[in-house]
């Protein structure tokens, strides 16, 4: 082994699923060649996480796979939980006429995959491959470069990598080569999932039903697909065989059954069947030296709420651009460990917020089987229960006490715009009256949203500059989700590369926007 | 009392079931209802109240187990 050739990679990225395509899109685009190693021949089968949140959107929109991702998907605003036959929950999830992206686009998993590895391709003059068949063996982790050894149909090969970014899923073997473990817990309740092909008249929706007719004492969840694939969740008895639950003899009737109780009545065929339990599993860090790991290698998250992709995805959006900033030189390495301090944040938001999806959507015990009953009763006619069975979908999470987020001075009317929080969207127009979304700017690097007036005292060379007044502002959304007193109010707002307001100062002295880059540890 | 005020006491209401265990749950339940219909304002509202969740009960009954 000791003879074997070694290959020198900047970065290399274990698991070529969509987190660690996209994070080498997103690298691509800053300027850092990948090397990724996916140990499939190909895309993923099944359609596996099929909600990608508006958040997601943004985040491919980076590397330009939003305009394929919008055409083929299915966008949606709102859902219906049913018990029994009545509908007891109608929600809609925030959604306006001048929205970029909407707030949820159903789509397969594979297309999401094929469309980041395209947005590599068209970017990838700067040399990042996609090495498919290759999984790795074994990862010496060292203190200025990693050693990794993969294995593939062609061969034994080793490279050297300056960086290692394990996006190898929920069974990473680079977590396991490192000695590390997830810490938290399983939830018994198992859901089978299926994918069947049907044509079908209905809006697309997110559809639930607790304790239908056609399946008694089960619940059962329902999306559409592109391509007329319906998506259908249902949870099995405790005392089910899981191997049993996921035979086609098994899943078939009980599929019937349903499309038969809600009137789908066109022929159809089943495509896909999986099985699922909802776990909330996370590392309690995500950077160890030069490894940081992301997406399912880094956390697993419940399925209710879509967190799992989606937390992916903002994992690769957090990391891409620290990481090429001290590639480049630009940052010292210390930036690196805020992708840890954040995205583990975030993450036990999403459990915290998928543990309460969980124990509605597979209750873990009577107490909490009793409880839904109850609220599912009363649902039928008092609405001030309801908001118990809304399914809390998958948000952007605020960075709270992030070493980045620099300070904020002055008034401001609101929060929603403060430091750490996901800088809120605006639809603009520019100096020539074209109209663009402002979310449509980030992603690439530091965005200064200069208010009313010319900045005084210059702005650091990486940070664009994005004038606004109420011109260019003409549905007063900056101002207002910015938090300004009054449209007209001169201020800074400093917008980090993943879309996160770092900083806001109220007036245009750009000194205290640069003392907060230093402070911060972005710039040395 | 706010959507995320329901939801904590919701959870809180399971675990405390959850703690004092199944055959106990009955009795938790009934102390609870007892100290929220005194809270109430009148003999009316509680009425009301229990009307419907008395014909919840019976329309739709639980499942057999």
């Amino acid at each position: 082994m000791d003879q074997t050739t070694e290959e020198h990679v900047p970065v290399l990225i274990a698991g070529g699923g969509p987190v660690g395509l996209t994070l080498a899109a997103l690298l691509s685009r800053q300027g850092i060649r990948s090397q990724v190693i996916e140990a499939d021949e190909g895309y993923c089968t099944g359609s596996r996480a099929i909600c990608i949140s508006r958040r997601s959107q943004e985040i491919l929109g980076w590397v330009g796979a939003d305009a394929p991702l919008v055409a083929k998907g299915l966008g949606w605003t709102a859902g219906r939980s049913h018990f029994r036959q009545t509908e007891v929950l109608r929600f809609e999830m925030p959604s306006e006429p001048t929205q970029r992206f909407a707030p949820m686009v159903n789509i397969q998993q594979f297309y999401v995959e094929e469309y980041a590895h395209r947005a590599i391709d068209e970017a990838g003059a700067d040399g990042t491959t996609v090495r498919w068949g290759e999984r790795v063996q074994r990862v010496q982790a060292r203190e200025r470069d990693v050693l990794v050894d993969i294995e593939s149909p062609r061969g034994h090969r080793r490279v050297r990598a300056d960086w290692l970014l394990a996006c190898d899923g929920g069974r990473s073997t680079v977590r396991e080569q490192l000695g590390l473990q997830f810490e938290g817990t399983q939830y018994e309740g198992r859901y089978v999932i299926v994918d069947i092909r049907q044509k079908t008249q209905r809006p697309v929706e997110r559809l639930a039903w607790f304790d239908p007719p056609s399946n008694p004492g089960s619940t059962i969840l329902m999306h559409r697909q592109p391509d007329d694939v319906w998506r259908i969740d249902y949870q099995i008895r405790d005392d089910e065989d899981p191997a049993e639950a996921v035979k086609p003899e098994n899943v078939l009737p009980r599929v019937r059954s349903h499309l038969e109780m809600i009137g789908e009545t066109e022929p159809w065929e089943p495509l896909w069947i999986s099985i699922y339990n909802a776990k909330c599993l996370t590392l309690p860090s995500y950077r160890h030296g030069r490894v940081f790991f992301a997406g399912d290698a880094a956390h697993l998250v419940p399925i209710f709420g879509v967190r799992g992709l989606n937390s992916g995805l903002d994992d690769a959006g957090n990391l891409a651009w620290k990481l090429a900033r001290v590639v480049r030189g630009a940052s010292p390495e210390a930036l690196l460990d805020s992708y840890s301090v954040e995205r583990v944040h975030a993450t036990r938001e999403n459990i915290a917020y998928g543990a309460k999806s969980t124990e509605f959507m597979a209750p873990p015990d009577f107490a909490f089987r009793l409880m839904r009953e109850a609220a599912l009763r009363l649902a039928l006619d008092d609405e001030t229960v309801r908001p118990l069975i809304n399914p809390r979908q998958s948000s952007a999470i605020q960075y709270l006490g992030s070493p980045l987020n620099a300070g904020e001075s002055g008034e401001w009317a609101s929060a929603q715009a403060g430091p750490g929080a996901p800088a809120p969207e605006a639809l603009l127009h520019d100096a020539h009256g074209h109209a663009f979304h402002l979310s449509s700017r980030f992603g690439r690097g530091f965005v200064a949203l200069v208010f009313n007036g010319p900045p005084e005292g210059g702005l650091p060379r990486d940070v664009g500059a994005i004038p606004i007044h109420p011109a260019a502002d003409p549905h007063g959304q900056a101002w207002r989700r910015y938090g300004l007193p009054v449209e007209a109010a001169p201020a800074l707002v400093l917008v980090r590369p993943d879309g996160y307001v770092m900083g806001r100062w109220r007036g245009l002295d750009t000194a205290p926007l640069r003392a907060a880059l230093q402070s911060s540890g972005v710039t040395a | 009392m706010t959507d995320a005020d329901l939801d904590t006491s919701y959870t809180a209401l399971c675990r405390a079931l959850g703690e004092v265990g199944e055959q106990q749950a009955p009795l938790l339940l009934a102390m609870l209802s007892l100290s929220l219909l005194g809270r109430l304002d009148s003999a009316a509202q509680a009425l009301s109240l229990i009307e419907r969740a008395r014909e919840r009960c019976l329309q739709e009954p639980l499942h057999e187990r």
